[in-house]
């Protein structure tokens, strides 16, 4: 599947330095249980569990519900996922279907995608 | 994002996130794009693919039912339009000769193949679901097949709504319903054609009733009449007078006629018979009945099977039909007449009631006129039915061609349409052996005779007649007016009885087996029925049986001295 990227400001250098992560924030606006929004969650609590072991915070924005949170982070689709911390401005639109271009963009290694 | 100009990277960048953003669209991962004052929700893939793996699965459950399958989604923002876009199952599309790759998935499409009658009666049953007024939304309607033929579709269809009642998804299943609607229509002419036949046929016996007791009237008048003027000298002033009556009489024994061949009660005179003869002879008076406008063409299959029929009355009903189709051609036309050797075999005759399968001639007067409507087609054989001003039709000749040929064992079918024209099929069974020389009528002086004749007769007024008529030919003459009497009296009479002359039906008797019975005291006397209408002992013994010699009521002074005289010398057969 494929995935959107905002590669905008991305400091791709010093994040891959970074050997152990630190805290992870992240914020997923959702269109409540709709089939892309679904499936967006899930990979993230996999991508949670398994390669930020456990070591993050997700928000849900469901827009249904807090349509001016959208307006305000200037989110234009749903699913779309928010990285706070470490604060980068790519935004990855989409079902998150391609694991390993989010944790491209997480600036973890690659490796760690395949157990 | 800010007021101030971008850079180019900023540029790229936006350029880069529009693009990436348009292919998560088009790929189907984006549930909802969001407006400043309003959410667009997308179709995504994955809702999509979710809904033909339902779709598949619905297909294969059915695929066993031959039903074919329909779905479509709403568009959320106009929820309460039927979108154009539609899943058309490939069986459904099939349903009316195409692949699926060659029918669009529209619901315009589909029901720009509906006629439009029937799609009135579909969008009105649509609407009404969709407006929650019908709980289910279900019709039958006609649908245009690829090779042109005419399909019965039965659709049935539910609309998903959500919480609010507002509609998602809308699917149903259609059953291809040509074969059932095609053995419906048939059951219902079926029945229409049975319903049709017991009309004619109470109508018939009403008639046939009425036509008897008429008869008996008219026999009388005549007689007595013909009687009166045989005594009179022609300068009489009642001459005249008299004259006036017995033309009346002759054009009500002929409305008469009429009315007894419609009902089927006329003793016919059954001949073997070859109709492209019969066409022949006729040709002449066709062509001076239909006049210099309409053109007589005649089709007439060479080695056509032989029928049997009683010519003189077969002819009447071609002359019949021809008048009729002169009438429907008042500015001109064709009529074709045409013969043909046909089979009718089993399925026709489910088709069509009272045929019996076998070997038929088929005789068909087609007119190029201005044709019947459904309802005038369905009334045409009736009597006094006419669609011709008052004074230029009886409304019998149709009845009286009906008549002919039910009487005769065959079927007479009638093909109409508006403005096209009118065909009649007549279908008579075929059958063997040779043709039968018809006797020509020739104009004798009134034959006389000394012989001895006993009339059995219950209608005083026309045993009184016929004894009359009789006496005053010569012939010496007892009567009886039944069977006992006619019983008792040939037993006390030593001499010699050469006729005895009976009603077919006598007051709780059959006037034949009285006669049989007579015939045992003296089997010297040879047998002469009258009957006005040809009553069950007759008709159920098939017409006219070989060696019983019929006279018909109202008979004239001519035509009873003629066939005594033939009876007696034996030279009828």
């Amino acid at each position: 599947m494929d995935q959107t990227v905002e590669k905008k400001a991305m400091d791709r250098t010093r994040r891959s330095e970074s050997k152990v992560p630190g805290h992870y924030h992240l914020r997923l606006f959702v269109a409540g249980d709709e089939p892309n929004s679904r499936k967006a969650r899930e990979v993230l609590k996999y991508l949670g569990e398994r390669h930020l072991q456990g070591n993050y915070t997700l928000e849900v924005v469901d827009v249904l519900e807090n349509y001016k949170a959208a307006l305000e982070a200037q989110i234009l689709f749903a699913p779309t996922l928010m990285i706070i911390d470490p604060p980068t401005k790519t935004r990855i639109i989409g079902s998150l279907s391609d694991v390993r271009r989010i944790l491209e963009v997480l600036g973890l290694p690659e490796a760690e995608e395949n157990p | 994002m800010n007021g101030k100009k971008p850079t180019y990277a900023e540029l790229e960048a936006r350029l880069a996130e529009a693009e990436e953003a348009l292919r998560a669209i088009r790929s189907g991962e984006v549930d909802l794009v969001l407006g400043e004052d309003h959410p667009l929700v997308l179709r995504a893939k994955g809702v999509q693919e979710e809904l033909e793996k339902s779709r598949e699965q619905l297909e294969m459950a059915l695929s066993g039912s031959n039903a074919g399958l329909w779905d479509l989604r709403f568009d959320p923002n106009a929820p309460h339009q039927i979108p154009d876009e539609i899943y058309l199952s490939p069986r459904l599309k099939g349903f009316i000769g195409f692949r699926d790759d060659e029918f669009p998935n529209s619901v315009s499409a589909w029901q720009g193949r509906i006629l439009p009658e029937d799609l009135e009666v579909l969008r009105r049953s649509a609407q009404e679901h969709l407006e929650g007024r019908r709980e289910i939304h279900e019709a039958e309607y006609r649908i245009r097949h690829r090779d042109g033929s005419i399909r019965w579709i039965h659709t049935r269809g539910k609309i998903h709504r959500d919480d609010h009642g507002v509609p998602i998804r809308w699917s149903g299943i259609d059953w291809d319903i040509t074969e059932r609607k095609r053995m419906e229509q048939e059951m219902a002419s079926l029945q229409e054609q049975l319903r049709q036949a017991q009309k004619m046929e109470a109508i018939g016996r009403l008639a046939g009733g009425i036509a008897h007791d008429f008869n008996n009237a008219l026999t009388v008048i005549r007689g007595n009449c013909q009687l009166s003027l045989l005594d009179l000298h022609e300068a009489d002033p009642l001459y005249g007078n008299l004259k006036e009556i017995e033309q009346s009489v002759e054009r009500a024994a002929r409305l008469t006629q009429q009315l007894l061949a419609f009902s089927r009660k006329q003793i016919m005179q059954m001949k073997v018979v070859d109709p492209n003869a019969l066409i022949e002879d006729l040709e002449k008076i066709l062509r001076r009945i239909l006049g210099e406008d309409i053109e007589l063409t005649t089709f007439l299959e060479e080695g056509v099977g032989k029928v049997r029929v009683d010519p003189g009355q077969m002819e009447q009903a071609v002359i019949n039909l021809a008048v009729n189709a002169r009438d429907a051609m008042p500015r001109g036309g064709k009529l074709t007449i045409e013969t043909a050797n046909v089979e009718l075999d089993e399925a026709y005759a489910r088709d069509h009631v009272a045929v019996t399968p076998g070997p038929y001639v088929m005789l068909s007067v087609s007119d190029t006129g201005v044709g019947m409507s459904p309802e005038v087609r369905e009334r045409a054989f009736e009597p006094f039915f006419t669609t011709k001003e008052a004074g230029k039709g009886t409304g019998l000749g149709l009845s009286m061609v009906y008549g002919i040929v039910k009487q005769s064992g065959g079927n007479i079918w009638v093909y109409s349409e508006m403005g096209k024209g009118t065909t009649f099929k007549i279908y008579l069974p075929r059958v063997e052996g040779p043709v039968e020389e018809r006797r020509e009528e020739t104009l004798e002086d009134i034959p006389q005779g000394s012989e001895t004749i006993l009339v059995v007769e219950d209608e005083e007024v026309v045993r009184k007649l016929a004894v009359r008529l009789l006496r005053k030919q010569g012939y010496k003459v007892l009567e009886a007016s039944d069977g006992g009497k006619a019983f008792m009296l040939c037993e006390q009479y030593d001499e010699r009885i050469d006729l005895i002359l009976s009603d077919v039906v006598l007051p709780g008797m059959d006037g034949r087996r009285v006669v049989e019975r007579l015939q045992k005291i003296h089997p010297e006397a040879k047998a002469l029925y009258m009957s006005g209408y040809t009553d069950n002992v007759i008709a159920h013994h098939g017409m006219l049986e070989q060696g019983i010699h019929f006279i018909q009521k109202p008979f004239t002074v001519g035509s009873l001295a003629r066939k005594v005289r033939e009876v007696i010398d034996g030279k009828d057969k």
